[in-house]
Parts: C-alpha cells; sequence; structure tokens
C-alpha cells in the first residue's frame, strides 16, 4: 500500500466492530463482480486493510460508502491487470511495471507539476484547506474546531475548494490564462454546480461568447462524467435549419409536459419566431427548452439567447409592426401573444436573451 | 437570411413535390421546410407561371408544422406576384391548430385565397 505514514492513530480500537459489520457488505460488492472465491477473500481483505489506513481521515457514518468505492476501484484494477496479463501472456519475459515506468514517471511528474501550479493559483484560504484535509489527513470536525466552524461549514468550503481546484488543474494542464475577467468565476461556479451563480453571472451567455470556456466547460463535465441536467434540451442556433430543429424539440418537451396539439403548435410557433431572430441577426445563438414544474402546475420554459449586435431600442421592438429587416417584423409580438410570459433583455453589443413560458392550462 | 457558405455543405432540394394538371400548378410540401427552403420554392414557382404559363398555383401546407410570420409573409409575396403575373393563388391543408395559432400571432394574409382541401381548392381556381 502507500508509504505515507499514519497521521493519526487515535481512532483506538472500540471502533473494530464498524469493520466487522463492514465486511459482509464488502464481500457482496466484490462477489457481484468477481466469480473466483480466492480473489474474492483477497480483494476483501485488500478493502478492508485500505479502510483501516484512510479510517481516521473519514467520518464514521461514511465509512460504508468508502469501503463500497474502494472495493469497487480495487475490482477494476484487477480486471485491468487481467486483461493486460491475457494480452501478454504469449510473451517469454513480461515485467510489466518496469516496462512502462520511465514513461509512468514522466507522466507522474507532469501531473505533480500541473497540481502544484493550480495550487499556487488557488486562493491562500483554499489551499490551507485541502492541504490541511487531504494531505494532513485532518478531519472536517478536527479543522472546524480549530477555526471556530462546524464541521458542516467545512465540508461545504471543502466541496468549493475542490471545485475550485479542479478549474485552476484545467488552466493548467492547458497551460492557458483565462482570455476574461469573467471565464474564473463562470467555470468555478460551473465546476462547483451552483445554480444560482451561473445565473447570476449570466454563465450560459459567456459560454456562448467564449470559445476558450465552452471548451473548458467539456473538459470539466468529462472529468466529473455529468451529462446535461435532466429534462433540459440545449439545441445550438447556427442557420435556417436549426429553427426547425428548435421547434421540433420545442414539440417533444411540449408533449412530454402534457399540451393539446393546439398549444403544441403555438409554443412551437413561438419558438419558431424568436429562433429566426438569432439566425437573421446574431452570429450563434441557443435555444433551451426546460420542462418546469409550480405547485402542481406544469409548463414549458424556453431560453433564446444569442451573442449577436443586441437590439437598441426593446420596447420599439416589442411594438406591433415596428421592422428592421427587409420589411418583415421581428415576430416579437406575436410570439408574445402566443405565450403566457415572455421577456426580452437585450444590452446593444451584447446579445439578446428572449425568456418565455407557457403553462399547461 | 443566410445562405449556406462553405461547398461542403450543398443543400437538398426542397422537399416539395409539384405536379402541373391542365393550367394548374399542384404543390405538396412533404416536411417542415425552413426558411431557405421556403424562399427557393417562391423562387421556383414564380418561374413556372411563366414557362408552364400556369394560370393557378395551389399549395397543400398541411405538412409544414407551423405557419409563423416568414411562413405566412412568403406565401402573401408569392401570391401577390403570382397574381402579378397573371397567376391565381389558393392555399389549402391549414390544420386548425395552425389556423389558431394563426390568428393569435395576428399576422394579415392579403390577397390570398384559402381553402379546405384539395377539392375545394381545385374548385376555387377552375370557378
Amino acid at each position: 500500500m502507500n508509504g505515507a505514514p499514519r497521521v493519526r492513530n487515535a481512532a483506538g480500537t472500540h471502533h473494530d466492530e464498524d469493520l466487522v459489520n463492514l465486511e459482509p457488505m464488502v464481500r457482496r460488492v466484490v462477489g457481484a463482480r468477481v466469480k473466483d472465491p480466492h480473489a474474492v477473500d483477497d480483494l476483501v481483505q485488500e478493502t478492508l486493510a485500505r479502510v483501516v489506513a484512510a479510517r481516521s481521515r473519514i467520518e464514521a457514518d461514511s465509512l460504508p460508502q468508502y469501503a463500497a468505492v474502494t472495493a469497487r476501484n480495487l475490482v477494476a484494477s484487477m480486471a485491468t491487470r487481467s486483461i493486460r496479463a491475457r494480452e501478454r501472456s504469449h510473451l517469454l519475459v513480461d515485467d510489466p511495471e518496469d516496462e512502462d515506468a520511465p514513461v509512468a514517471d514522466v507522466l507522474l511528474r507532469e501531473e505533480r507539476h500541473i497540481v502544484m501550479t493550480a495550487l499556487a493559483k488557488l486562493p491562500d484560504a483554499d489551499r490551507l484547506l485541502l492541504l490541511a484535509h487531504e494531505v494532513e489527513g485532518q478531519d472536517t470536525a478536527t479543522i472546524a474546531s480549530g477555526n471556530g466552524s462546524t464541521p458542516g461549514a467545512v465540508a461545504a468550503r471543502l466541496f468549493r475548494a475542490r471545485a475550485n481546484l479542479r478549474v485552476e488543474y484545467l488552466f493548467a494542464a492547458e497551460q492557458l490564462e483565462p482570455p476574461t475577467d469573467r471565464c474564473r468565476p463562470v467555470l468555478r461556479a460551473i465546476s462547483s454546480a451552483d445554480r444560482r451563480r451561473q445565473q447570476d453571472l449570466d454563465a450560459a451567455g459567456h459560454l456562448l461568447r467564449c470559445t476558450t470556456c465552452a471548451r473548458l466547460r467539456a473538459l470539466l463535465g468529462a472529468r466529473r462524467g455529468e451529462q446535461d441536467e435532466e429534462g433540459v434540451v440545449r439545441v445550438p442556433v447556427a442557420r435556417d435549419a436549426d429553427v426547425v430543429l428548435a421547434r421540433q424539440k420545442a414539440r417533444e418537451v411540449a408533449a412530454e409536459v402534457g399540451f393539446s396539439a393546439t398549444d403544441m403548435t403555438l409554443v412551437a410557433t413561438a419558438i419558431s419566431e424568436v429562433t429566426r431572430n438569432i439566425v437573421k441577426f446574431a452570429e450563434r445563438g441557443e435555444v433551451v427548452l426546460t420542462l418546469i414544474r409550480h405547485e402542481h402546475r406544469q409548463g414549458i420554459h424556453v431560453v433564446a439567447r444569442d451573442v449577436g449586435p443586441g437590439i437598441e431600442d426593446p420596447e420599439e421592438a416589442m411594438r406591433d409592426g415596428f421592422s428592421t429587416c427587409q420589411g418583415f417584423g421581428l415576430g416579437l409580438p406575436g410570439a408574445k401573444r402566443l405565450m403566457d410570459h415572455f421577456e426580452l433583455t437585450s444590452n446593444a453589443g451584447e446579445g439578446t436573451t428572449v425568456t418565455m413560458e407557457k403553462w399547461l392550462p | 437570411m443566410k445562405i449556406d457558405e462553405g461547398p461542403s455543405r450543398a443543400r437538398a432540394p426542397v422537399p416539395a413535390s409539384i405536379l402541373s394538371q391542365g393550367t394548374n400548378l399542384i404543390v405538396s410540401i412533404h416536411t417542415a421546410l425552413d426558411d431557405e427552403q421556403l424562399m427557393l420554392l417562391q423562387r421556383d414557382l414564380l418561374d413556372r407561371v411563366g414557362r408552364q404559363r400556369a394560370k393557378g398555383i395551389l399549395i397543400d401546407v398541411a405538412a409544414l408544422d407551423v405557419l409563423d410570420s416568414f411562413a405566412i409573409r412568403t406565401l402573401a409575396d408569392l401570391a401577390y406576384m403570382a397574381q402579378l403575373r397573371g397567376a391565381e393563388t389558393v392555399v389549402v391543408g391549414i390544420s386548425p391548430e395552425v389556423a389558431m395559432a394563426m390568428v393569435r400571432l395576428a399576422v394579415e394574409m392579403p390577397l390570398m385565397r384559402t381553402a379546405l382541401d384539395l377539392e375545394e381548392g381545385l374548385q376555387c381556381l377552375t370557378s
């Protein structure tokens, strides 16, 4: 196992029954994935040994989860090893550890360098907290009592600090500096999955404008293995055909909500109007469709945003008959009449966002 | 309106078929059309009015999921331009849902005649 010295051994022996209770659970986890009984025994022992080693850093009630994850990881790495062994069974001499060592060593050093750079970029408070918890092995209760806080608050701060570290890690690994002042706060808000902060920062608008952040966001998502939120459909909009796609997607979401054929057509028509403006006036944008619920009522929430030139006088644009493009109206007053809620925000030079809602009657 | 840039993305022909029956052009649209396809269809029909000496155009829009302000305007413009070239236009196949959305949109359809379906549309043109 790891050569790191055990920092604290104070947990004592009276917790050993926890460990005994864990064994059947670990055995189930491993047994469900591995057939060979000897291998199961080995893996269970290995898992328990690791749990003991890490015990001082883990709170008692999260011990079972930790044990389960450790067991799964060990099973996975055993599987990789056995596949490797099978692939190499035709070789007379196989010394896998040695062969990859130079490469592995370089990678390890590079990784270390990236992490160091990222750590250096973190705010002092974040860095100290992470070091205390992850390196020195202090648990949240100890840290909390040290600075007059609560374990919960410390855990929340740790969560944010890790989120910030992920962002700095990406910047360091990709060897780039954030191109604007807003990139760092936006990515941090995304990394910590803080919806309210994302909204305050207009994170979605920034991602449309900043290609660097859009790319890093995808990497952040990949690192955390997460998909887009459930019940949210995003349609990127850049050309005429996307207008048709957006309204078809809107129909699908509206059907899920349970709208009648008439209401689905009203929603699709409104989306057609606002999406066309993106194609006509802005280079690109997106339509985000969300299923919404509020006190037993359901509806569809539509955001159409772009990074175009913006509308100079939004009030005038909402007047019937107003038009700037080859004598066609913007269709905005029409879209407003089709929906229950309609809001237009636009700043000249920064793009336009239309928010619309339609509720089930 | 933007035209597709780059030769890599050649446009498929407009998914609509145009039959000529006597002096009438019968247009049936197969799927939802985007703005560019609508404009192409409009141009094509105007050309055919001259080439085939058509007196009437009948457009079946039942397959269009949505008739928004742009689609309505394009059809209305077509009707006006065709009339200037001596042909009458009738639009058929507007579903109840689409009709309701059009009324809410409150876009006028000047000069364009409508009928329930193909049969009545043809009667409109021959009478």
